[in-house]
């Protein structure tokens, strides 16, 4: 009997276990059907590397190059300002705030990941996009560099508890011996603590990238969701995410243009993934 | 001569109190060795020689300590441990190759800019940490590779390379075995030639071998100094006797 009843327990365990893997291999099964299906009758290329997306025209253009270049202008450009901000304030964190200020800090940072995106897209919508548009004086603020912005204030807190683990698991001993060789606390944190917390912090900054990347909420409000390659990051981008939320209601099931939409989903996945096996590599690397 | 002069030093953790008016001084050229059990405040003391408890906020002290005529608590500490260089408990090699852990501080300092100066800076520091023959061939390969003992001489390597004056050794080999602690006693024994040092030990035996006076630390207070030959032989204090004889600590 109490065979039985353990082993129906590890039974359950195990299934629990291998859930997540049965469903990732379901996800990615399912969008490489529908994917495929899409591609046999486009062709890969010219879908990556289309200029022109008209899903209802005819005869239809599935050209994704310019969500391509959306996405990767917004996610380009929330990197640029989320890491430098993400990778002080970790180091303020864990290096120079006092103890007090350090647990509010840390509270706000962790609070920030909370909020959810479509909080984030509407704030930014109602406040930050009508400022772009006349501190920067173009015809309309739902560009690239609102979205950039916001996603920045998104990708932030995971950059910035990340990298502050990574900094903090530095041995003391390290910035201590440093110290004790006559370095000033600056050259022990940017030559010791910093090099031995790299893999971590690029592990912090994948992690970030990969949310920014799949963000979709935000960037459908505040980029202005305009399918053409743009010249500037002050011009209307749209995303791939926010093109597959836009148009996934509108389609018929089981066309073409609904089967181009896994197909972009399918172009993501393999984005992220490629975004999230290196920050593995990294993460690995820093445990060593 | 002296080469340190403690006066009245008391130095509190929180609000408690670590050491008590301490008074002590170290000659130049000798190996002052500090033994006491835990709590005695050894540590602590070894910690003020170069400032690194300031560092800690909880830390405060009050009294002064000379090294030759400088009162150290109004040098500037960057400066100070270029002059007073510390071997820790644990070797802790920095995440570089055994090359740049070397000329790591020597670089930074300007002491060694070009590239000749550098190879003769990590040659001469590799020879005097008797290190030199087990790693001639492999500078480049990461310093965390090297074996325990081996790490411990790679930090005493790196802190010659900055040409210190006094050097103070914390417990420097409660990590090490038997034959890698024999080496690390020579070494210090051969660079009492050029350098004054303080050892903190947990083992009296150590003591008695390297040290040229001893230092009994107990509770915070200095209970006696004295050569070392004289003191292993015949202690004045009772606590003293108590301690090196094992009979507590």
């Amino acid at each position: 009997m109490r065979k039985t009843i353990d082993s129906i327990i590890e039974t359950i365990i195990f299934i629990c276990g291998i859930l997540s893997i049965v469903f990732v291999v379901m996800i990615f099964g399912f969008l490489l059907k529908e994917g495929f299906a899409f591609f046999k009758e486009f062709g890969v290329i010219s879908f990556i590397t289309g200029k022109l997306w008209y899903p209802t025209s005819d005869p239809a253009k599935f050209g994704i190059l310019s969500l391509i270049i959306g996405s990767l202008l917004v996610t380009a450009g929330a990197c640029v300002i989320a890491v430098p901000i993400g990778i002080m304030s970790a180091l303020y964190i864990s290096e120079i705030a006092p103890s007090g200020v350090k647990d509010v800090l840390k509270s706000c940072v962790e609070l920030m990941a909370a909020v959810p995106s479509v909080v984030i897209g509407f704030v930014g919508m109602v406040t930050f996009v009508p400022l772009v548009r006349a501190v920067f004086d173009i015809p309309t603020g739902l560009t690239a560099f609102s979205g950039s912005v916001m996603l920045a204030f998104m990708a932030m807190p995971t950059i910035v508890t990340i990298s502050e683990d990574a900094i903090r698991s530095v041995p003391w001993s390290y910035k201590e011996g440093a110290l004790a060789l006559g370095a000033t606390k600056w050259q022990a944190i940017r030559r010791i603590v910093l090099k031995a917390a790299m893999p971590g912090i690029i592990a912090a900054i994948m992690l970030g990238i990969g949310r920014v990347v799949g963000e979709t909420m935000a960037v459908m409000m505040i980029t202005g969701n305009a399918a053409h390659i743009p010249h500037s990051i002050f011009e209307p981008v749209r995303t791939m995410t926010a093109t597959i939320a836009a148009e996934m209601g509108e389609t018929v099931r089981g066309g073409m243009h609904y089967r181009s939409l896994f197909a972009i989903g399918l172009v993501l996945f393999v984005i992220t993934f490629i975004v999230n096996f290196i920050a593995d590599l990294f993460l690995g690397k820093s445990k060593k | 001569m002296d080469k340190i002069k403690v006066e009245d030093l008391n130095c509190f953790y929180g609000g408690q109190r670590v050491l008590e008016s301490l008074n002590i001084n170290v000659i130049k050229n000798e190996i002052l060795t500090i033994i006491g059990p835990a709590n005695s405040g050894k540590t602590t003391f070894l910690r003020t020689l170069n400032r690194m408890n300031d560092l800690d906020a909880n830390y405060s002290r009050k009294g002064s300590v000379f090294l030759d005529e400088d009162n150290i608590f109004h040098m500037n500490m960057e400066k100070l441990r270029r002059r007073v260089g510390m071997l820790f408990a644990m070797p802790i090699p920095l995440p570089m190759t055994i090359y740049e852990n070397i000329v790591y501080a020597p670089k930074r300092l300007g002491i060694a800019n070009k590239k000749s100066d550098q190879d003769a800076v990590v040659e001469q520091a590799l020879k005097d940490a008797s290190l030199w023959n087990e790693v001639k061939d492999r500078l480049d390969s990461s310093a965390m590779k090297l074996s325990g003992g081996q790490q411990q001489r790679l930090c005493i390597a790196r802190i010659l390379a900055i040409n210190p004056e006094v050097i103070l050794f914390d417990e420097p080999s409660s990590g090490l075995d038997p034959i890698s602690t024999a080496k690390v006693e020579e070494s210090m024994i051969e660079l009492k030639k050029k350098y004054t040092i303080v050892l903190v030990t947990n083992n009296v035996k150590q003591a008695s071998r390297v040290g040229d006076r001893t230092a009994f630390f107990l509770m915070g207070k200095l209970i006696e100094i004295d050569k070392t030959g004289t003191m292993f032989v015949s202690p004045k204090q009772k606590q003293t006797e108590d301690y090196i004889t094992g009979r507590f600590g």
